[in-house]
């Protein structure tokens, strides 16, 4: 019966999600309703990875690979972005690639100073190969108002694709963590030589989270710069905004669970953003000291997240559901 | 009875030592094989080689005639070595799950692992605590989860790693009968055990390690009363050895 109870609520909550756009008329509110889906999915393909105990500072990289595949062939080819995010998609993939040499030899820590170094050569690529990106000039998404070109005079259509790719991501990464693949993650993440010795090739398996991290970020990154309509370097292969944040959020909500990266991003995102406009006008930085204070304080205190602290409710309820039934 | 595996010069140096050195022996098909010797002997070094999680420097490692020497530990593992640890390290999931993991290179879909992992706990009398978390449990209850993981893999061969180490009297009590069963079931057994008595009773034949080299080879009783094992064990003098 509570299973029921918890479906309809959900339900509930969606449909109020989708009437949103027609009650709030505030672009204030939209944007920040459209962003927070951005992160909850770009954190949530972000996380793909943590399954198998892989921590990456580098998805800026992906972000960024999609990002300009798109925009260099709309702006340059006059290609519709919507054959640019498959495009993205792939090319961010070549670039997933490219990181599991390291992510398959390398352990801990280790693997993630190299996926940085990966965003931060990128980067410097980006700047230097003006022919293609402009340079640090950037790349402007010209405003002619169409469907097939991504560009809309409200900001209501990019809430509810924003909205759909948040959904599409957290019922992949639901799939992905309870299928074999996320299961041979999870053995990984415990212990790789026993995952090894019960017959799962574990390098397969890192190799195919990231394969799907990989091409979902450059994905969700095509419809968010078309949504800015402004990509440069610095910030496409932003470490801040691409890399330390969804990772933030994961960390924060729970690493390494389908819901963490949804709790992550509902909450630190309105918060980055406020933290950024009132702390960051006292003393540029000073946002970035509470965030720090934040991830020291979760880390130490609530190691598995805040989905950690909600989730023994939840399962109080399913259990509790279960006994209704034998009844 | 014919041989499963055959090992023959297996080879592994640590720098400058010799975890283990030109060790030649097979395991029948349907026995149960000891394998003692003193603490640092090579014994789990040489379950890593059979694994394949420790690549050998020289020998072949050969199970039904085909060579295993090259290949990685996941496609052993599909050829039918399967093995537990010495320090049980069961995954952070629930009993069942942990029992569903190897059993995904057979069944592709969750609600077939499922049953069939729940078949392997029923065979291990785990089946009551499918849903509890590993960290809740006994140290003999987990080592049933090790064995119960390894058996999901259908293996041909099982190498064991100190499953009794540890438990009390009576849980090895409990635990003894189930090595048994396994190979009743169609499970040739290679085990590594420091119990001496449990050793003995259940064990066919027994190998023995000392310093890398394999220094005797035997029935229990032939064993013990071997002169270069009491002398690896004890410390002896023995002349002629």
């Amino acid at each position: 019966m509570r299973t029921n109870k918890l479906k309809t609520a959900a339900a509930i909550f969606l449909l109020a999600l989708l009437a949103v756009p027609l009650y709030f008329t505030s672009t204030f509110v939209l944007h920040m309703f459209t962003l927070v889906f951005f992160y909850i999915a770009l954190t949530a393909a972000w996380n793909i990875p943590a399954f198998g105990g892989k921590f990456s500072l580098g998805h800026a990289a992906f972000f960024g690979l999609g990002g300009y595949t798109a925009s260099i062939l709309y702006v340059k080819l006059g290609i519709s972005p919507f054959i640019g995010v498959v495009a993205g998609t792939f090319v961010a993939m070549v670039g997933g690639v490219i990181l599991s040499f390291p992510l398959i030899r390398l352990k801990g820590p280790f693997f993630t100073l190299a996926s940085i170094a990966f965003a931060e050569v990128l980067r410097m690529v980006a700047v230097d190969w003006r022919a293609l990106t402009n340079g640090s000039v950037g790349i402007n998404i010209p405003f002619r108002p169409s469907w097939l070109n991504l560009t809309f005079t409200s900001g209501a259509p990019f809430y509810y694709i924003a909205l759909g790719l948040a959904l599409l991501v957290i019922a992949l990464a639901w799939w992905i963590r309870s299928s074999s693949l996320g299961y041979h993650l999870r053995a990984a993440a415990a212990d790789e030589d026993a995952a090894r010795a019960l017959g799962i090739n574990t390098a397969k398996a890192h190799f195919l989270g990231l394969m799907w991290s990989s091409g979902l970020t450059g994905m969700i990154a095509v419809f968010y710069v078309f949504y800015n309509y402004v990509l440069e370097p610095g910030t496409a292969f932003s470490m801040d905004l691409f890399s330390l944040q969804p990772a933030m959020n994961g960390i924060i909500g729970g690493m390494g669970t389908v819901w963490g990266p949804v709790v992550g991003a509902i909450i630190m995102t309105p918060l980055g953003e406020f933290l950024r406009f009132y702390l960051g006008t006292i003393q540029q930085g000073l946002n970035f000291v509470v965030y720090g204070l934040m991830l020291i304080a979760v880390v130490n205190f609530v190691p598995g997240g805040i989905v950690s602290l909600i989730e023994p409710w939840f399962k109080k309820k399913k259990s509790g559901d279960s006994s209704a039934a034998d009844n | 009875m014919d041989d499963l595996l055959v090992v023959k010069d297996l080879t592994k140096n640590f720098g400058g030592l010799a975890a283990v050195s030109e060790v030649s022996f097979e395991v029948r098909r349907g026995e149960i094989l000891g394998l003692i010797g003193p603490n640092g002997a090579g014994k789990t070094t040489l379950f890593n080689l059979i694994s394949g999680l420790l690549a050998s420097d020289r020998g072949s490692i050969k199970l039904e005639g085909e060579d295993l020497t090259k290949k990685p530990p996941y496609k052993r593992s599909a050829m039918g070595v399967g093995r537990t640890f010495q320090v049980v390290r069961p995954f952070d999931m629930t009993v069942l799950e942990n029992v569903m993991v190897p059993i995904f290179a057979h069944y592709k879909t969750s609600r077939e692992a499922k049953e069939k992992a729940f078949e392997i706990l029923k065979m291990v009398r785990m089946d009551k605590l499918a849903d509890k978390m590993p960290a809740n449990l006994t140290l003999a209850q987990r080592k049933r989860i090790e064995v119960a993981r390894a058996l999901a893999t259908k293996p041909k061969l099982l190498l064991l790693d100190e499953v009794l180490a540890g438990l009390n009297p009576t849980e090895v009590a409990e635990n003894l009968p189930l090595i048994r069963q396994v190979r009743d079931s169609g499970v040739t057994i290679l085990f590594i055990e420091h119990l001496m008595d449990a050793m003995m009773a259940i064990s066919e034949r027994v190998l023995v390690m000392d310093q890398g080299a394999l220094i005797a080879c035997g029935t229990p009783d032939e064993v013990t009363s071997d002169q270069c094992v009491i002398t690896a064990y004890l410390g002896e003098e023995v002349p002629g050895c």
